[in-house]
């Protein structure tokens, strides 16, 4: 069964007199587990889709369904208890909490959702643990690397037991290394814990990667290869 | 708990800034509240000097002896009426005086003095005469001795043991003649009443201007709390106002009133213009600590983090900058409040000058209470609540999407 679907969905900018059609009819489904790059030149469409699909942005026309709900018919404050409960973020600059060290910045997300103190602390250090940073629990994203901020990003993104993740071009700032790393932490937490990963990006080394190749053009879906 | 962690971590965020924030609250609570301070001890002293320590906080008179103050309307002293007076509660105090005006002299000098026949033990019990003697002794009982005010005996040249002529009218068109001899001088801590004042002892007063059993005030001390307007409420209804007249001090020396008022509206401007200096300083704090952090805000609500979060964070953040900063300033206005409490500001001579010319004494003792300061500290509070506002409503307002795109 589909964990995501799209119907139709269009999003329409305007610019002055100008209207941009970002989106144009875009229909997709995503099923759990899988590993998926969504790749297009700039201003494709990709993260228009990816907002759309997170509940970040709203279509101008279409549905969203997730989990057998329309999100396009929340407000703004169903949709963020709809995204605290069941997306995981992970965003190009990391955009951790800067003020909170890498077991807050994991715990605090199981915080909103009201997870208790020692279940918290019990999950954030297992998923810092997963993702190599056992050791640096502690230390707040200015102290960290950029791929070791991306790792933190990627435990948050977890410690909500998301039914997917988004991930718009997570590895853009990183070095060859720590994207090879964080690609492999990925790779294996989908394996491992079925969990869904729906990436946006340009770079060769995730679609290299990825299971599924959606390819978008002009706000449409030009191809979708499963590999 | 974590949302007031948070709050505390994001306002070390810029340290330079929350100091400076922090040190303007600080310095505007230490000079609003010093001000103030030092203006209502200053009022209190002169209300002390001139109320407590003479005219009393409330007096009772015969009917009419206020607008024309002769003997011929001074009151006659019954139990039945001290009794009543005594029953009224927050009365502390009942001092019988008569007063009038006479002519004194000594040697080839005249002067108009002001009269008073006192009972000094019933005054002393109102205010500390030990304090003002200067010399001799202050109307021991049967004494028969006048006790000068040292401005009188100033202008006299008179010291204790000589002698001054009283010569004035008596009750009902008497007249009135008297010799006395000096039998101390008083400093009346107040350059007007210094000028003009001599005492004797009520009865011999009352022999000198012949009104046996007769005086013209009624003097009241209240006890410390006591609400005067209360008092003088009672006093009206249980005294027959068509024979007794009761006044407060503020209807028997309006000036008084009206100098503290005058003056204390310029303080009040003063403290406002501090006011508003804070309130663009903390203003901006907040501003910044917003604008500065919008995409921030935007990825903690694409995350799952409620408008109501993010707003009480940013309103801790708030609270506990404007508190930090009071506590301090609260922690440097008491010693200093205390200590010019203790120590009284002693104004220069051209000030002094001034001060005494209106009558008053030219120290100036800080009024000394946490009433004040806390009271200070409620005002920029609630002000840095009202500035709280602009974070929740631009929280309120925020698209996380709108916010994220602000990078």
């Amino acid at each position: 069964m589909a964990v995501i679907t799209t119907k139709e969905i269009t999003k329409i900018y305007r610019q002055g007199d100008i209207e941009v059609h970002a989106l144009n009819g875009v229909s997709i489904q995503f099923e759990k587990g899988e590993f998926t790059a969504i790749v297009g030149p700039s201003g494709s469409g990709k993260t228009t889709l990816l907002n759309a699909i997170g509940g970040l942005d709203t279509p101008t026309s279409g549905s969203v369904v997730i989990d057998g709900q329309d999100i396009t018919r929340l407000n703004s404050n169903e949709l963020i208890d709809f995204r605290l409960n069941n997306i995981g973020f992970v965003f190009q600059a990391y955009n951790l909490i800067p003020v909170l060290t890498a077991e807050e910045n994991v715990s605090f997300i199981m915080l909103l959702q009201g997870v208790p103190a020692s279940k918290r602390k019990q999950r954030a250090c297992r998923l810092l643990e997963e993702v190599g940073l056992s050791e640096q629990l502690s230390r707040r994203p200015a102290q960290l690397s950029g791929g070791q901020q991306q790792r933190v990003a990627v435990a948050r993104a977890l410690a909500s037991k998301p039914k997917f993740v988004l991930a718009d071009e997570p590895t853009a700032n990183l070095d060859s290394k720590s994207t090879g790393n964080l690609l492999d932490i990925m790779a294996k937490l989908s394996q491992e814990e079925g969990m869904t990963f729906i990436f946006s990006t340009h770079d060769q080394r995730v679609i290299d990667r990825a299971k599924r190749i959606i390819t978008l053009e002009d706000g449409k879906i030009i191809s979708d290869v499963t590999v | 708990m974590m949302l007031i962690k948070l709050a505390w971590r994001n306002l070390w965020r810029n340290r330079k800034r929350s100091i400076i924030t922090l040190t303007s609250i600080a310095i505007a609570v230490l000079l609003a509240v010093s001000m103030r301070s030092m203006q209502l001890g200053m009022y209190d002293n002169m209300i002390k000097n001139v109320v407590g320590s003479y005219v009393g906080y409330i007096q009772i008179h015969g009917r009419g002896y206020w607008e024309e103050q002769t003997l011929d309307n001074a009151l006659q002293i019954t139990p039945q009426l001290r009794d009543k007076v005594q029953s009224i509660p927050g009365v502390k105090h009942l001092i019988e005086r008569i007063g009038t005006f006479s002519l004194g002299s000594r040697g080839d000098e005249t002067k108009g003095v002001m009269v008073s026949g006192i009972r000094m033990e019933d005054e002393r019990q109102m205010v500390d005469w030990d304090a003002r003697l200067l010399k001799g002794e202050l109307l021991p009982p049967g004494s028969e001795d006048i006790l000068l005010a040292k401005g009188v005996a100033r202008f006299f040249r008179a010291d204790v043991g000589d002698t001054i002529v009283l010569i004035g009218q008596g009750y009902h068109g008497m007249s009135a003649a008297g010799k006395f001899r000096v039998g101390g001088i008083v400093d009346m801590k107040n350059p007007k009443i210094n000028s003009v004042s001599v005492f004797l002892s009520l009865p011999v007063a009352q022999d000198y201007l012949s009104a046996k059993n007769v005086v013209t005030h009624l003097v009241i001390d209240k006890a410390e709390n006591a609400d005067e307007k209360q008092m003088l409420n009672r006093l009206t209804t249980a005294l027959d106002t068509s024979k007794y007249e009761v006044m407060g001090w503020r209807e028997m020396l309006p000036e008084l009133e009206q100098t503290i008022l005058a003056d204390s509206v310029g303080g009040l401007l003063m403290v406002f213009i501090l006011y508003m200096i804070i309130t663009f300083g903390i203003f901006g704090t907040v501003l910044m600590m917003t604008q500065e952090r919008i995409f921030e805000l935007g990825i903690m609500m694409a995350i799952g983090m409620k408008r109501l979060k993010l707003i009480l964070t940013l309103i801790y953040e708030t609270i506990i900058l404007t508190i930090l900063g009071l506590l301090i300033g609260i922690a440097l206005v008491l010693p200093i409040m205390y200590y010019y409490h203790v120590h009284p500001l002693q104004l220069g001579l051209d000030q002094a000058e001034v001060m005494e010319k209106f009558g008053f004494e030219a120290t100036v003792p800080f009024l000394f209470n946490l009433q004040l300061p806390l009271t200070h500290a409620l005002i920029i509070f609630i002000i840095s609540l009202v500035i709280a506002l602009y974070p929740v409503i631009r929280i309120w307002r925020l698209n996380p999407l709108e916010a994220m795109r602000s990078k």
